[in-house]
């Protein structure tokens, strides 16, 4: 059988020579170990260099109303892993991308790798070289990295991200092509493991732990510009007219923009961890993110894109919702 | 410039930091949360240097701090803040980044302009470098001509041998500085292990790519698709910018009420959007494309015309950094390669 990158490719040259989409938002190799990079494929010699594996970290959606922008009138082919594929429901739904102007090419996602893990097991040395399992179901687990001196092989679900080893959603849910099989359901997992040890700390242990997190915020806002579910024409934090709250890196500030932030996607989050990942200085809010979703889930049985169909609970109101909190 | 080399045993790097220490507010590279940066030296505190390649944030917060308080104002009485502290000292600063704080001078402190914060900050400075006996696969700083045992701009220079560092002093300050010490002479021995460890280094950095030519490209292709191509996956956050050691813009902001407050700088990044929005709804830099652009050419010719040299100096940070694997080394392969198709 041919390989996920084969037929990806093979996929969407076709696409493209029969003009089913004028181009395709995917991935090729990057210049680093362990990762790839996004990219955009105008042509069919394009295609070729188009790549799906464990280091499709970036969630592409995030690209699909600036394309859409600047490609007026074209159809956008986009390659999506279970997350990516949420998202992209998530943005139609809230009428940022409309579904006849896309084609869902879906790819069944084993995780991906996040590279903080790995370099803690590199003892922070620089990985160099690195050979992944061959995707997909070809029940490859083993990741061997290689740097100066040193050769070791890594077991897959010791470096995937946090959110990967909780998903429950590794297919997109919606497709209009895939490639190879959809993978089967991860059930087995618990989609709310990376919270357990957070939620057994107490409430100042909790708050002890964002506020360090968010005292080591540079403000670059790559964790806003990574989020696909993050399109404001204009963030809160830019607004000077009013100017809601400080600029600088105080954590006073900070927090307050990861909370906002964390508010602003509250029941829309789909944990792809895309901002966690793109943190430059290694900042990990996700449990306030994975926090707020499971609260979604257990008041409202919403999780966030998984069907076009089903209203969001921030754009509805039932009398019947659970108000206890209002004093 | 005094001939002798000195050699500083790491059994006695303690005490040698400990006499910085007493003449310097000494800063080094600290660990926390597996993130590297220069911090200041607690009493008892050590440099981690263990799997130290270069600090995951720039040295140029120590001078240019991201947030710094210019005036202060209480009941109508104002205070202009200055930096009174000890005199600065850095230990340990790679090359390329000690390059990167002679290019801020430059900006901050010998150009047209004084900045009064910054030279507060760096005047009577120390700068104790550390040659690179590892580079990693993103240094890139001989391509400016730099290097990993480059000597430029700093006072004293240490080149790591195994059990001790061989210490250089490279101004006056730094002849100075070691005068008060009583490091021994390096050994004819100690500086061949020395020169074989700066060999190993350099030729294993990757291939050099010649941009002597690179303003002119630039310069032409100003107008070129190119710049779609190669910002299309660009977020606009400021990853790059924060994370070099020399991109140096800021914003002044007032924080407090009107009888109680400050004026405080900030960094900027001109990948921000709201960078150029002007107050009448127009924005000069609208789009990804023209703010990628704007931060090549500041990196490649602004700082050609304006300094006589090139503004990056190749410490790989933004190629680490960038969330989308925007690579600068390809954006430069990207302008020498492209052709000018006739219109
Ligand atoms: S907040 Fe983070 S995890 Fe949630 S959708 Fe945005 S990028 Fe993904
Ligand atoms: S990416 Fe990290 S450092 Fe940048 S704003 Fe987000 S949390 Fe802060
Ligand atoms: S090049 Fe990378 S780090 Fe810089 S603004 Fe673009 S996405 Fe952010
Ligand atoms: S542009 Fe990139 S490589 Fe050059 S000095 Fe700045 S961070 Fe370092
Ligand atoms: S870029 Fe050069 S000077 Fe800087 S850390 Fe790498 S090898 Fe050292």
């Amino acid at each position: 059988m041919a390989s996920i990158n084969e037929q990806l490719r093979e996929q969407a040259r076709k696409l493209l020579a029969d003009k089913v989409v004028d181009l395709i938002i995917g991935y090729r190799k990057g210049s680093l170990p362990l990762r790839s990079t996004p990219y955009l494929v105008k042509t069919e010699e394009e295609a070729g260099s188009l790549i799906f594996d464990l280091t499709s970290s970036n969630n592409l959606a995030k690209y699909l109303p600036r394309v859409k922008t600047e490609n007026r009138g074209s159809k956008i082919g986009i390659v999506c892993k279970g997350c990516d594929g949420r998202s992209v429901v998530q943005l139609i739904i809230e009428g940022q991308v409309k579904r006849e102007d896309i084609v869902i090419i879906g790819v069944p996602c084993e995780g991906v790798v996040d590279t903080r893990k790995v370099r803690k097991k590199t003892g922070g040395e620089e990985v160099l070289r690195v050979s992944l399992p061959v995707l997909p179901g070809s029940g490859g687990r083993e990741i061997m990295v290689e740097g100066r001196g040193f050769k070791i092989t890594l077991d897959k679900e010791e470096v995937l991200c946090d959110v990967c080893l909780g998903c429950q959603h590794p297919n997109p849910p919606l497709y209009d092509l895939f490639i190879g099989r959809p993978r089967e359901g991860s059930s087995a997992r618990d989609e709310f493991k990376a919270l357990e040890e957070f939620e057994r700390l107490s409430s100042d242990e909790r708050w002890r732990y964002f506020e360090h997190e968010a005292s080591r915020c540079i403000r670059c806002y790559a964790c806003r510009d990574a989020c696909p579910l993050c399109y404001c024409e204009q963030c809160f934090v830019d607004e000077t007219h009013p100017q809601w709250f400080g600029k600088g890196p105080d954590s006073s500030d900070t927090l307050i923009f990861h909370i906002v932030r964390a508010l602003h996607t509250a029941g829309r989050c789909v944990s792809c961890g895309a901002c966690v990942r793109a943190c430059p200085v290694g900042i990990n809010l996700n449990p306030l993110w994975v926090r707020i979703e499971k609260e979604v889930k257990e008041r409202f049985g919403y999780t966030a894109g998984l069907s076009l169909e089903v209203t969001p609970p921030l754009a509805t109101y039932d009398e019947n919702d659970k108000q206890e909190f209002i004093l | 410039m005094s001939e002798e080399i000195f050699k500083l045993e790491k059994d006695n790097l303690e005490g040698f930091l400990l006499y910085l220490s007493q003449k310097y507010n000494l800063f080094l590279p600290r660990r926390v949360d597996d993130q590297l940066s220069f911090g200041q030296m607690k009493p008892g505190g050590k440099p981690s240097l263990d799997h130290y390649f270069n600090t995951d944030l720039p040295p140029k917060e120590v001078f240019f701090p991201q947030r710094e308080t210019l005036l202060s104002y209480e009941g109508g009485e104002v205070k202009h803040s200055t930096y009174k502290a000890k005199p600065i000292a850095l230990f340990g600063v790679r090359p390329c980044d000690t390059k990167g704080i002679i290019l801020l001078d430059r900006v901050f402190a010998e150009g047209e302009y004084e900045d009064p914060y910054w030279k507060a900050r760096r005047t009577n400075s120390l700068l104790l470098t550390l040659g690179c006996n590892a580079p990693l696969s993103t240094c890139f700083c001989h391509w400016f001509n730099l290097g990993p045992f480059n000597k430029e701009g700093t006072d004293i220079f240490l080149t790591d041998i195994g059990d001790a560092y061989l210490v250089e002093p490279c101004s006056k300050k730094g002849e100075e500085c070691l005068r008060g010490t009583s490091l021994l002479g390096a050994t004819g021995d100690d500086r061949k292990v020395a020169e074989e460890i700066r060999r190993k280094a350099e030729s294993s950095l990757s291939e050099r790519v010649e941009i002597s030519s690179l303003k002119g490209r630039l310069l032409a292709l100003w107008e070129e698709d190119l710049w779609e191509d190669i910002s299309q996956k660009c977020l606009s956050c400021a990853a790059c910018s924060y994370l070099c050691p020399t991109c140096h813009c800021f914003d002044i902001q007032e924080e407090g009420s009107q009888e109680k407050g400050e004026r405080i700088r900030i960094w900027d990044s001109c990948m921000f959007k709201l960078f150029t929005q002007e107050a009448a709804g127009t924005n000069p830099r609208p789009t990804p494309k023209e703010r990628l652009r704007q931060r090549i050419m500041h990196k490649f010719s602004y700082f050609l015309d304006n300094l006589g040299e090139f503004g990056c100096v190749g410490c790989g940070r933004c190629i680490r950094g960038c969330p989308v694997n925007l690579d600068i080394r390809e954006v430069i392969k990207a302008v020498k390669s492209f052709i000018v198709e006739s219109r």
